[in-house]
Formats: C-alpha cells, sequence, structure tokens
C-alpha cells in the first residue's frame, strides 16, 4: 500500500482501539463503586458491591456459570483432540475438515435452537422412538434443557466450540510437521493414540493456549446461547447481569456493574487456574510419556472422545436440519417423527418480518465487515512496514506488535458489563439507538477476527510482484489493488466470510447500541426462542444460518474460478462484438 | 549510455566494493561476476534506487549524461529482471503485457503491441492463458518482453537464466540479447555462470573478494 504517515497511522488506529475499551472498563469500573453521574450517584463507595454479596442469586449464578464455563471447554477440548488424533490425515476426515468452516460460521443461536428442537421433551429425540418404544404419546414432563444444572448449555457450547477448536488445532497442525512425526513414531511401534498422547498434543498446546482462553472467556459469559438453552432460575451469571442491568430499579444497575467487574475477576482466575492446571497436568504426565510404553490405557480417554465428539457432531447436523423442517411444517404432533402436512404458509406469513429483519441483518453485518477488511488491511500494511516487523522478520522471530495485543481484548472481555459501560459513551455522543452506533460495535468484534485471518497471508505475500508491479507502471495505489489485494482474493474472501459471520451472530452489540429499534435475526430469533412458536422460530434461525453459511461457501468456491470466469467472460463479449472489441479491450 | 563512476559499497564497516567504474553503450550489454554475497546484486539495487537502508554506498551513476542516484526509483525508468519471472498468476498473458505498456498510448496501439510482442514470443494462440500454463523458459521470455514493454531507459538482469535449466538457457539468452539489441538501451548483467557472459558477446568484470 503507498500508503504516506505509517508511523501516524498506527497510532491513530491503536487509540481507537484503545478507546472504546478504555471507556468500556471505565464505564464498568465506575459504577461499580457507585459513581455514576446520569443516575445522579457521584460519590465512591462500596454499596454495589455489598448489595451484590447479599444476593443469594448471585452464588447461585456464580456456581452454574463456574460449571458450565469450565466444563464446556474441558470436553470441547478432549473430544476435539480425539477427533484430530483419531482421524489427522486420514481420507475420511478431509470431508469432515470441509464441514468444519460452515459450521464455524453458523451463529449459535441457530444451533441452541434447533438442540432445543431436538432434545426437548416434546423434540425430535424423544418422538422418534415414541410411543413404539417409550410409550409416551404426549410428552413426557421431563426437565431435559435449560435444565438447572446447565448440562444442555454445556452441551450446546461443546458443538459450538469444538469445530472451532478443530480448525484452529488443524492449522496449527502445519508448523509441527506432524507427518514426519508420525510417522518415526509409528516406526518405533507406537499406537496412533498413544503417540499422538505422548509426543504431539503437547506440543500443540502452546500454539493453541490463546484459542482455548477464548473458547473459556466465552463460556463464561455467553448470554443469547444461555437465555435460549440455559437455565433460568437462577441463571448462569452472565444472564443474571443481563437482568439485572436491564432492571427497571436504577440502583441494579450498580450492582450488575460490580458483577461484571467479578466476572473479569472470575475470567482472569479461570485462566490462571486452568494453566496452573495444565502445568500440574503435564508436570505429571512427562515421566509417563517417556516410559516407553508404546499404548496405555489412557488411550482409551481419547477413544471415547472420538464417540462423544462424532455423537455431538451429528447432534450438531440433525439440530439444524430440524430448523427448515419446522418451518415448512403444517402439522406435526407429538409423537410423529415428521410433518404429517408440509406448507409454505409460515414463511409465507413470516415474509415482511423476515424482510425487515435480514435487511437489517445484512446492512450491519455488510458495512461492518466491509470495514473492518478496510481497517486490517491498513493495520498490517503499518504493521508490515514497522521497523520493528521488518527488523524481526530477519532474525525469523516475531514478537507479537502492539494490535496484537489491543485486539484479542474485546474477545476477551466479557460483552455484559462492557457494553454497558460503552452505552453511557453512545448516549453522551447522543448516538445511542442508531445504526452507525450499532455497526460500530459490530466492527470491534469483527475487526479481530478478520484481522487474525488476514495477518498471515498478508504479510507472507511475496512483496516482489508488486514491486515489480510499480517498476512496470507507475499508478501505485492501483497496483495495490489490482495486483496485490488480487492476489491475496481467496485470502480477503475467507476473512470477509468470517467477518460476516461472526456479525450476524451478535446480540447483545445490537441489542445495547440499537436499543431494540433495530433487530436482526439473531435479536429476533433469541428473543422468541422460548415463544414455542417454533414454525417462526424455526424459520427466522434457518436464514440466520443460511447467510454465513452461503457466503463461507461463495468465499471458498468463487476465488479459484475468479480468473477462469474473468477470461472467460471477456472472451465472449470479444466474440459478440469483435469490433468494437479492438479499441477497448484493454 | 549508462555511466558509473567510482561505486563504492560497505556493510557496516566492511567494504565490500570498492571505486568501481564502467560505462555501456547502447544496446549493450556489461556482465559483471562474481561470488556471491559479494555485492552484485546491491549494486544493481543501488542502480534501481531499492538499496536497503543497512548498506551504504558512495559514488555516481549517469543515465545519458543525466545524475540518476539523485532520483526516487519511479523517476528512473528502470528494467528489472530477477530470477523469478514474476508474472502476475491472477492475469492472462496478454494482460501481463498490456499491464506494462504506458498508458499514453491509445488504447488501439497498446493492443496492437501487445500483440506483436506475442508473435515475437512465437505464442499468439497463448494471449488468453494464464502464465502458470507456460514453461519456465516460456515465461522467463514473457517477462523480458513485459519488462521492454514498459519502455525502460536501461535494464538491469539478475541472474535471469539461473533458474532455467541447462538446454533451455542458450535459447532464452540469444532471445534476450537480440531484444536487447532492439531495444537499443544499456544493459547490466550479473551473474555468477561464465556462459552468461559470453553468450551476451559484450565486455564483462570480474568482482573478488576484497582483502
Amino acid at each position: 500500500m503507498p500508503l504516506q504517515k505509517i508511523k501516524w497511522t498506527q497510532w491513530t488506529i491503536a487509540l481507537l482501539l484503545a478507546f472504546p475499551i478504555a471507556i468500556g472498563l471505565i464505564g464498568t469500573l465506575l459504577p461499580a463503586f457507585q459513581y455514576f453521574p446520569p443516575l445522579g450517584q457521584d460519590t465512591l463507595s462500596l454499596d454495589p458491591w455489598h448489595s451484590l454479596f447479599e444476593q443469594g442469586e448471585f452464588y447461585a449464578s456464580l456456581k452454574l456459570t463456574l460449571i458450565t464455563g469450565i466444563g464446556a471447554p474441558i470436553l470441547a477440548l478432549w473430544f476435539s483432540l480425539s477427533l484430530l488424533a483419531w482421524g489427522y490425515q486420514r481420507p475420511f476426515f478431509r470431508k469432515i475438515e470441509t464441514l468444519l468452516s460452515p459450521i464455524l460460521a453458523i451463529p449459535h443461536a441457530a444451533i441452541a435452537i434447533g438442540l432445543l428442537f431436538l432434545l426437548s421433551p416434546s423434540g425430535w429425540l424423544v418422538r422418534l422412538f415414541s410411543p413404539w418404544l417409550t410409550g409416551f404419546d404426549r410428552p413426557p414432563n421431563w426437565i431435559s434443557v435449560q435444565d438447572p444444572y446447565g448440562a444442555s448449555l454445556i452441551f450446546a457450547l461443546v458443538i459450538k466450540e469444538m469445530p472451532y477448536l478443530l480448525f484452529v488445532m488443524l492449522g496449527a497442525m502445519k508448523s509441527l510437521q506432524a507427518s514426519d512425526t508420525i510417522k518415526a513414531c509409528q516406526a518405533l511401534g507406537y499406537r496412533r493414540f498413544t503417540l499422538w498422547r505422548k509426543v504431539l498434543i503437547p506440543q500443540l498446546y502452546p500454539i493453541i493456549r490463546l484459542p482455548i482462553f477464548i473458547v473459556i472467556a466465552f463460556s463464561l459469559t455467553v448470554v443469547d446461547l444461555a437465555l435460549i438453552i440455559g437455565p433460568n432460575t437462577p441463571s448462569t451469571l452472565a444472564v443474571t447481569l443481563f437482568r439485572w442491568f436491564n432492571d427497571p430499579d436504577l440502583d441494579r444497575r450498580l450492582m450488575a456493574s460490580a458483577g461484571a467487574v467479578f466476572l473479569m475477576l472470575v475470567i482472569a482466575l479461570v485462566l490462571g487456574g486452568w494453566e496452573l492446571a495444565h502445568q500440574i497436568f503435564s508436570q505429571a504426565t512427562r515421566p509417563e510419556r517417556s516410559n516407553g510404553k508404546r499404548s496405555g490405557l489412557s488411550d482409551n480417554l481419547l477413544r471415547s472422545g472420538v464417540i462423544l465428539g462424532l455423537m455431538s457432531l451429528l447432534s450438531g447436523f440433525i439440530a439444524l436440519a430440524l430448523l427448515p423442517i419446522w418451518s415448512l411444517a403444517k402439522r406435526w404432533r407429538f409423537p410423529d417423527a415428521l410433518p404429517a402436512k408440509w406448507t409454505w404458509d409460515n414463511i409465507d406469513r413470516a415474509t415482511p418480518l423476515l424482510i425487515e429483519l435480514t435487511s437489517n441483518t445484512l446492512l450491519i453485518a455488510l458495512s461492518a465487515t466491509l470495514l473492518a477488511c478496510f481497517i486490517a488491511l491498513l493495520m498490517l500494511e503499518t504493521l508490515r512496514r514497522s521497523t520493528h516487523y521488518s527488523t524481526n522478520k530477519s532474525s525469523g522471530y516475531n514478537k507479537p506488535h502492539l494490535f496484537d495485543w489491543l485486539i484479542y481484548v474485546p474477545i476477551l472481555l466479557p460483552q455484559i458489563g462492557f457494553l454497558f459501560g460503552l452505552h453511557v459513551l453512545l448516549i453522551y455522543l447522543n448516538l445511542n439507538g442508531d445504526l452507525c452506533a450499532i455497526i460500530a460495535l459490530h466492527l470491534m468484534y469483527v475487526l479481530p477476527y478478520v484481522y487474525l485471518t488476514l495477518k498471515g497471508p498478508y504479510l507472507a505475500y511475496e512483496e516482489n510482484y508488486l514491486q515489480e508491479a510499480n517498476r512496470l507502471n507507475r499508478q501505485t495505489w492501483r497496483n495495490y489493488v489490482r495486483i496485490k489485494l488480487a492476489m491475496l482474493k481467496p485470502a480477503l474472501f475467507t476473512a470477509f466470510a468470517i467477518g460476516f459471520s461472526v456479525s450476524i451472530a451478535q446480540y447483545l452489540p445490537t441489542l445495547i447500541a440499537g436499543e431494540g429499534r433495530y433487530s436482526t435475526l439473531t435479536t429476533e430469533a433469541v428473543a422468541r426462542a422460548a415463544s414455542g412458536d417454533r414454525k417462526q422460530v424455526g424459520s427466522m434461525a434457518l436464514l440466520q444460518a443460511f447467510f454465513p453459511v452461503m457466503i463461507f461457501w461463495m468465499a471458498q468456491y468463487i476465488p479459484p474460478r475468479w480468473t477462469r470466469w474473468r477470461l472467460a467472460l471477456k472472451t465472449s463479449l470479444r466474440r459478440i462484438n469483435p469490433r468494437r472489441n479492438k479499441k477497448c479491450s484493454a | 549510455m549508462l555511466s558509473v563512476n567510482a561505486f563504492s559499497l560497505s556493510l557496516d564497516d566492511k567494504t565490500l566494493i570498492s571505486n568501481l567504474s564502467f560505462d555501456i553503450a547502447d544496446g549493450h550489454v556489461l556482465s559483471i561476476m562474481g561470488p556471491s554475497g559479494i555485492g552484485k546484486s546491491s549494486l544493481l539495487h543501488y542502480l534501481s534506487g531499492t538499496l536497503p537502508d543497512t548498506l551504504s554506498a558512495t559514488g555516481d551513476a549517469f543515465l545519458n549524461g543525466e545524475a540518476l542516484h539523485t532520483k526516487p526509483t519511479q523517476q528512473r525508468k528502470v528494467g528489472l529482471l530477477q530470477q523469478m519471472p514474476l508474472l502476475f498468476p491472477h492475469m492472462s498473458i496478454i494482460e501481463n503485457l498490456l499491464f506494462a505498456i504506458p498508458t499514453n498510448i491509445d488504447k488501439h496501439n497498446r493492443q496492437q503491441q501487445a500483440q506483436n510482442s506475442l508473435q515475437r514470443l512465437g505464442m499468439p494462440d497463448k494471449a488468453n492463458t494464464l502464465p502458470k500454463t507456460l514453461s519456465g523458459g516460456q515465461q522467463a521470455r514473457v517477462a523480458l518482453l513485459r519488462t521492454l514493454l514498459s519502455q525502460p531507459d536501461y535494464l538491469l538482469l539478475d541472474e535471469p537464466f539461473s533458474k532455467l535449466d541447462p538446454a533451455l538457457r542458450r535459447e532464452v539468452r540469444e532471445f534476450v540479447l537480440t531484444e536487447i539489441r532492439r531495444a537499443n538501451i544499456p544493459t547490466l548483467l550479473v551473474t555468477h555462470d561464465p556462459e552468461d557472459a559470453t553468450a551476451m558477446e559484450g565486455e564483462y568484470l570480474e568482482l573478488g573478494e576484497m582483502k
């Protein structure tokens, strides 16, 4: 990029990244200590903390948050490591790999709604076995979803997180020269699971530590998923705080801020505890790794992880398949496994609403993602040209840049609290309820993923091509777009698809910045999930899943064919109008 | 005529090249040989204006009597050909050629020039194919013609033949020499292969290790 003023650009972007983070943090911290001028509170005190610790609900919620927030990442990590060890570099596993990115793209709310349709007492699983096996001709009185222990929430989290971890692991494997290791260990007579356990997983873990931390932070703080499929009396801490923030009694807001600060502490403590546990675990298993045994009982841990992981994946797919079935069902009485009558009526009836929701959703997602791509390119260009990077490049060691730290903060901080802190800023700026504010908050969550996806390919680009282009003609900006960006098309498309799907899935940012004035497919689907109108909720969740999957598919399908299509189009135009073309085919 | 006067190059305190002077007449090729790490490529970077900050160079360079070393790269009108042909993989051969032709030429003539180049390359049927379908030798020739189509005032060749297999090398060298004479511009070739130098039918300089 023929960009001038590299230093200036770099610091401007860094400030723009840091500003909302700082405001969000301050906006959470001060109210937690009773300082909240909009409510006339301007003396610091510990009252919000006292009232927080007096709430019985707080302790019950905290317990649930710890169970689900620690349980889900452990299970997701266990299953994904098992699946990787079982299938890595095997032909059939490639098929599962290609299925991963569409699953990743599907908003978690859609998956949770599908799971609701699958697992609830009147869900498809019970229908499948009724009445011939169970004898039920009406739904049993079970609590199989939104159970008070958070089991269904953990299950939903695992289904969402396992593909993500698997995806990250597959990327990380490239830097491990794994196939050589596998061959060497197999030559020594090690069984597949044993060599993964003793050799590969210990090498893999440090590379994927940060993604695991993101998964843990997500599990501890998720709101939309917990609203749909989590326990409700009491609910997880994030949901309880969400309710307090929205309570008409404004004092509760101060208590909720204290709770949000507490939740940040919980994240820090859990991450610290996780690392400590990992250290202890790896110390404890160290002697076992070199004991020379070619197989071991612990292999069964991975073996069972494979079965459980495959079952989770399968339920995820069935859950998604239930969305279109419900949206097309006319009559679907309880023990029937499939609807008795099909119809387009549900969709027809919902069309005006769906069109409004879809256009809001797409407008927000497309603007936020395009902006994110543009900003990510600016960031990466300043990163590439900063002396910091070029001096480190030759030594082969890449110290993380300032951007690499800043960019993770919004993902690691709990949205609850942080976003309410930002909301105060929006009110001051008179931007609350504005579409721009929604897009800006989405941008904050889309940018990290776009930046991280683009970073590798952008920095690895063979700069010689662009230099050659600039020697051949002097239109440097045009060359940047026509040569560099055009050659980075696959990475740009993928980054766009990932950013787009992140934006579609956002619930709290839309709700808080929009103050309910703009509904998207996600906010509406979450709000209506519990309504019982499965036909309408199914249609919304279906659309919510449809767009990201389609964009992902296009991002994989179009770039490799683009040039061929472009040239074919050019040739056919020439054939239609050979004379005119002679003059303007350039 | 490209002239270099009293060129010296040093890395930190180590002198790599000292007091090198030469002239290259239009349509002629001067070959510079020497072992790797001697600073041959840095001389090319100096002439094209892309010398990294870590190296320090002194001396003057003139093109037809006009100072070259004071101009920024984009004003030098330099053509550079490296080991990698650097054909843009997402553009067809003719698009690659058209990319280099200056925009002040009208569209009809641009098209004409590109077609002529394809004829000279002996691949008029390859206009709409992608670079990856060409052989290494064909790619090298397209890259040379693309560079020449941008109408450079002088040409720098950085071991452009070393990646080709020996059978192809002779053919490509011959093609390069013909095209340079046709374009009638001074050319500097850097190589470690003495055969490259003899094939260019010009003078050659050998750089040795500095004691």
